[in-house]
């Protein structure tokens, strides 16, 4: 079918893109509107001994002053533990968090007013040390871990001949969409409120926008606005009840529209982490035990942290065989840069440890790093640590084997590391090549719905497509697009801009939305093409059961009896389908797994090294993928090129600095993301074995690439120095210096699992061991 | 380009010509370009992205004087140096009759939009480029295009899409026969293709 399901076929938001004619969230304008401006806490954590906000309520222009006496409803909001108020509560326990809103006539008179909020704080110590977060006087009445994870599966204590160990770092990413936050509220005739923002879930915010002003759901109405990326760094509540606090307060339509340094401050980051892990195989490389222990920073409010810690704990084991294991994992609070989601959900971190671990095994054995990959290569029906059976195509073999068919480039560098400079000296530079290998779990897990509506309608061909799924760039307009020509024969399209009158999509993230949203339109579609064909079957008086639809013609035995467009000529076929996945269990259920579905991609990234400068160009980042199927080579191709360079940022230049508890580098000066300069080439190739279940095979592969090219970029760098680089991103300075240390290498007795241990896991729900005693087991620390 | 304190808060009138039209803008000496086309002459082709120079959205030809018109960070343009200018956004590179320009086109065809708040300002920028080179190499369109950042794409689709734009160019002053060309039009639709 043209335009169908499989071919590259055109964004149907793209010319409006490319003429600069496409509406994003900050381009919304309203007659009589104010602006939004957010008084912010300048103290990582102070007590708040008095706000006076007259100063800002006399400037000419102001309309409304907002604390949190004036938030009508419950003050308290949240992704998971509802622990965080949508205006300071006394307490302030990051640096950013809002005190305070303003709405005034134009935004130099709002900004000038929020600058006239006179906010007195009595500053107390912040905790920035995660570690110390377990021991420390709780910030919050709700604690200072927001979960901890302890399990074990197998016999721990067996040993092969050969253990490693180390400890790993991972600095603070910024989702670093390119259009700060920016939305447009106003009151509703129903007494409610209007919202056009640029979100990821437009039903989270709206349940959360109800918690603030008290109204209903029904009277809080989203519409998704055009949106400038999101990376999971829109997943969590920001301006979004500002804004209808302030319109609900002042009558009038309110916008927000963030800087990109309030930007940094208010959105959720990556989380940072340290992570143990002690490997112990057999001569031959097989691995026969893995334990490991994480402690991510979760920072000032819960997000989803009780949630990231979980994909990383449990996915320790990356895409490989491992029968005995202990697992342990806490997120705590501090008063740092509240972090959630962003791309990999807590998987890069579990990536780039499992992998230097695999690395170090390898070096350790005198082995092939593919070889040892392969050896211990998760296959279908094998069972992983936490207890669910891979049940579905586990093509780990099979990508590592794509990834070697690749050719390394040829020949010598187009250039020289040190970007558009190329300040490195060409004596001291060395290629190194390294490869990575991953599992990431798809969809959501341990029991939270996973579920999507559409409905679609068809009338002389032209299909309407709606869903509340939030189109953020990676192009599920396209995929719906593809599907109501497949499925349907329609020969034009629109998708209608998401809105919170149907009903909920789910988040646009964890790789989920073509399985979630792209599964309920197909539905959708299936259902009004079974209407469409009793019509056609009536008409024609033929059976319906023998009509078929092919390229845009209702067929008979293969012949055409009319086309799809003149079927039904003048009326409107409709029809509403939802789609939920299985349900899934939490961690240690004996009721079933804990994830809806896995994706594993190989890399092999080639990298030039001024050894000297500690300068790094990627030269090329080869991919192979496990995707189910592809439904567009070119937008999967985008999805694959822009996480491998965002991996790359992460390993390389990315970080958050977090000193006292202040951002010292919100902006784009200093937080650097790769330009095109930095970029490397990507050849991406795929495994398409379908994913049961879902229509046509399809399965998520935006995240996949990102968990990968950590890893791999970190290895390229490792074997072009020599250096171990336990930590990233790495900067220049590691290089350089050779900061980190080497894993450590013991030779043990073998000692096989004992039998009489349980297969089953056991989850633990006391700790069994702090994070801090890490050093104490003889595990070197990293930087 | 630094604005006296004492006058950067005072209001002026001043011409300038947006797109071919000429406009009277009404703005404080310190706003910066991207302020007054956008929220004083509702002019959004632009988008702002750091509002630092750092990200390349706001990109925008402007020509002051007898000057050749430049490529620059509208944002970091005072709208003090904007009187009397001619600013092109993005709105002005569009083909003949509505259509879409070879460079836009190229954009689409090759996948270098996913979220789109770049693609203005890497339209405006590589059309700028192709116009001083017909046959930019991969360096000098990484030269061109370093100011302007993506987080979606990775860059790799941009960079086919110029040069896929510079090759159609030179293709259209010095055409090849109509089966070669169809030949590498379908060498270039599988997955591969891509690199
Ligand atoms: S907004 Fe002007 S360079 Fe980023
Ligand atoms: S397409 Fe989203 S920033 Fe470039």
């Amino acid at each position: 079918m043209t335009g169908g399901v499989g071919t590259s076929v055109r964004r149907p938001d793209g010319p409006a893109k490319v003429r600069g004619e496409f509406s994003y969230a900050g381009d919304l304008a309203a007659e009589g509107m104010l602006v939004g401006s957010t008084v912010r806490s300048p103290h990582p954590h102070a007590r708040i001994t008095g706000i006076d906000t007259a100063a800002a309520r006399a400037i000419s222009g102001v309309h409304a002053v907002l604390t949190s006496a004036d938030v009508p409803g419950d003050l308290y909001f949240g992704l998971t533990l509802r622990d965080e108020p949508a205006l300071a509560d006394g307490v302030v326990r990051y640096a950013g968090e809002p005190v305070a809103v303003v709405a005034a006539v134009d935004a130099a008179t709002a900004r000038r007013a929020a600058r006239a909020v006179a906010v007195e704080y009595e500053p107390l110590p912040p905790l920035t040390d995660p570690q110390q977060s377990l021991t420390a006087p709780p910030l919050h009445p709700d604690g200072n871990v927001y979960r901890h994870v302890s399990y074990s599966c197998g016999d721990p204590d067996a040993r092969g001949v050969v253990t490693v160990e180390n400890t790993y770092r991972i600095g603070m990413q910024d989702p670093a969409f390119l259009a700060p936050e920016a939305g447009l509220a106003w009151p509703t005739p129903d007494g409610g409120v209007a919202l056009d923002v640029a979100t990821q879930w437009l039903h989270s915010d709206q349940t959360q926008i109800g918690w603030a002003t008290g109204l209903p759901p029904e009277k809080v109405h989203l519409r998704l606005a055009g949106v400038g990326g999101a990376f999971g760094g829109r997943e969590d509540v920001t301006l979004q009840t500002h804004a209808c606090l302030l319109a609900l307060a002042t009558g009038r339509p309110v916008k927000f529209e963030y800087t990109r340094e309030e930007s940094f401050l208010a959105h959720r980051q990556r989380h940072p982490g340290t992570i143990w892990l002690r490997h112990s195989a057999d001569a031959d490389g097989r691995i026969v035990c893995v334990e490991g222990r994480v402690l991510l920073d979760g920072g000032a409010y819960a997000s989803t942290s009780p949630v990231v810690i979980t994909n990383t704990v449990t996915l320790l084991q990356g895409p490989y065989r491992v029968d005995n294991g202990r697992f342990e994992g806490w997120s705590v609070r501090t008063n740092n840069p509240s972090c959630g989601a962003m791309r990999g959900f807590g998987v890069p971190q579990a990536a780039f440890a499992h992998e230097a671990q695999l690395d170090a095994l390898a070096g350790a054995l005198g082995m092939d790093p593919l070889e040892i990959r392969l050896r211990n290569a998760l296959q279908r029906g094998d069972v992983a640590t936490f207890g669910q059976r891979f049940d579905a195509p586990t093509p780990v073999r099979e990508v590592i084997e794509g990834l070697r068919a690749i050719p390394l480039p040829a020949g010598p560098a187009r250039r020289a590391p040190g970007g558009v400079g190329r300040a490195a000296e060409p004596g001291s530079v060395r290629r190194g090549i390294g490869y990575a290998v991953t599992i990431k779990n798809l969809a959501f897990s341990e029991g939270h719905v996973d579920e999507s509506t559409a409905e679609v309608s068809l009338c002389d061909g032209h299909a309407t497509v709606h869903t509340a799924c939030a189109e953020v760039g990676q192009g599920f307009v396209t995929v719906a697009e593809q599907v109501a020509r497949t499925v349907l024969g329609a020969t034009t399209v629109e998708v209608t801009q998401p809105d919170t009158l149907i009903a909920s999509a789910g988040s646009t993230s964890a790789s989920r939305q073509t399985m979630a949203s792209g599964t309920a339109v197909h539905r959708a579609c299936a259902a009004v093409r079974v209407r469409l064909l009793a019509q056609v079957a009536r008409r024609h008086g033929l059976d319906a059961a023998g009509l078929t639809v092919v390229d845009g013609t209702v067929c008979a035995a293969g012949r055409p009896v009319t086309p799809v467009a003149a079927a039904a000529p003048g009326q409107t076929l409709r029809a509403t389908e939802h789609f939920q996945h299985p349900a899934t269990y939490p961690l240690g259920s004996a009721e079933g797994g804990m994830y809806v579905a896995f994706s594993f991609s190989a890399q092999r990234a080639v990298v030039d090294v001024d050894v000297e400068l500690g300068l790094v160009s990627v030269v090329q980042v080869a991919s192979c993928q496990d995707v189910g199927t592809v439904i567009n080579p070119t937008q999967l191709l985008g999805q694959i090129e822009g996480g491998i360079v965002q991996g790359m940022g992460l390993a390389l230049m990315e970080e958050v600095v977090v000193a006292d508890g202040l951002i010292t580098n919100p902006d784009f000066q200093d937080y650097l993301i790769p330009t095109i300069v930095d970029a490397p080439e990507v050849v991406s190739t795929y495994v398409t074995d379908p994913e049961p279940g879902m229509p046509h095979g399809w399965k998520g592969a935006g995240e996949p690439p990102l968990c990968t090219a950590v890893p791999a970029v970190a290895a390229a760098v490792r074997d072009a120095t020599g250096l171990p680089l336990p930590a990233v991103p790495i900067k220049p300075e590691h290089v350089a210096l050779g900061l980190g240390a080497a894993p450590t290498v013991t030779w043990t007795t073998p000692r096989p699992a004992a039998p009489s241990r349980a297969v089953n896991i056991v989850v633990d729900e006391e700790a069994r061991d702090a994070p801090g005693t890490m050093a104490e087991e003889g595990a070197p620390g990293g930087r | 380009m630094s604005v006296d304190p004492l006058v950067a808060d005072e209001f002026v009138t001043f011409p300038l010509t947006v797109d071919g039209v000429p406009r009277e803008v009404t703005a404080r000496w310190s706003e910066s370009l991207l302020t007054v086309l956008r929220d004083r002459l509702g002019v959004l082709g632009p988008k702002t992205g750091c509002g630092h120079g750092r990200c390349g959205a706001c990109a925008v030809r402007v020509g002051v004087g007898p000057d050749e018109p430049h490529v620059l960070c509208a944002c970091l343009v005072p709208a003090a140096t904007a009187v009397g200018a001619t600013v092109e956004t993005i709105a002005s590179l569009g083909g003949p009759d509505g259509e879409l320009s070879d460079v836009q086109e190229a954009f689409l065809a090759e996948g270098a939009v996913q979220c789109g708040i770049c693609t203005a300002g890497f339209v405006t920028a590589a059309t700028e480029l192709l116009e001083r080179h017909e046959c930019p190499s991969r360096t000098e369109i990484e030269e061109a295009l370093y100011g302007n950042l993506c987080r979606c794409t990775g860059y790799g689709r941009i960079v086919a899409a110029v040069e896929s734009a510079a090759r159609t160019r030179r293709e259209r002053k010095d055409p090849v026969p109509l089966t070669t060309r169809k030949l590498t039009a379908s060498l270039r639709t599988g997955p591969e293709a891509a690199e």
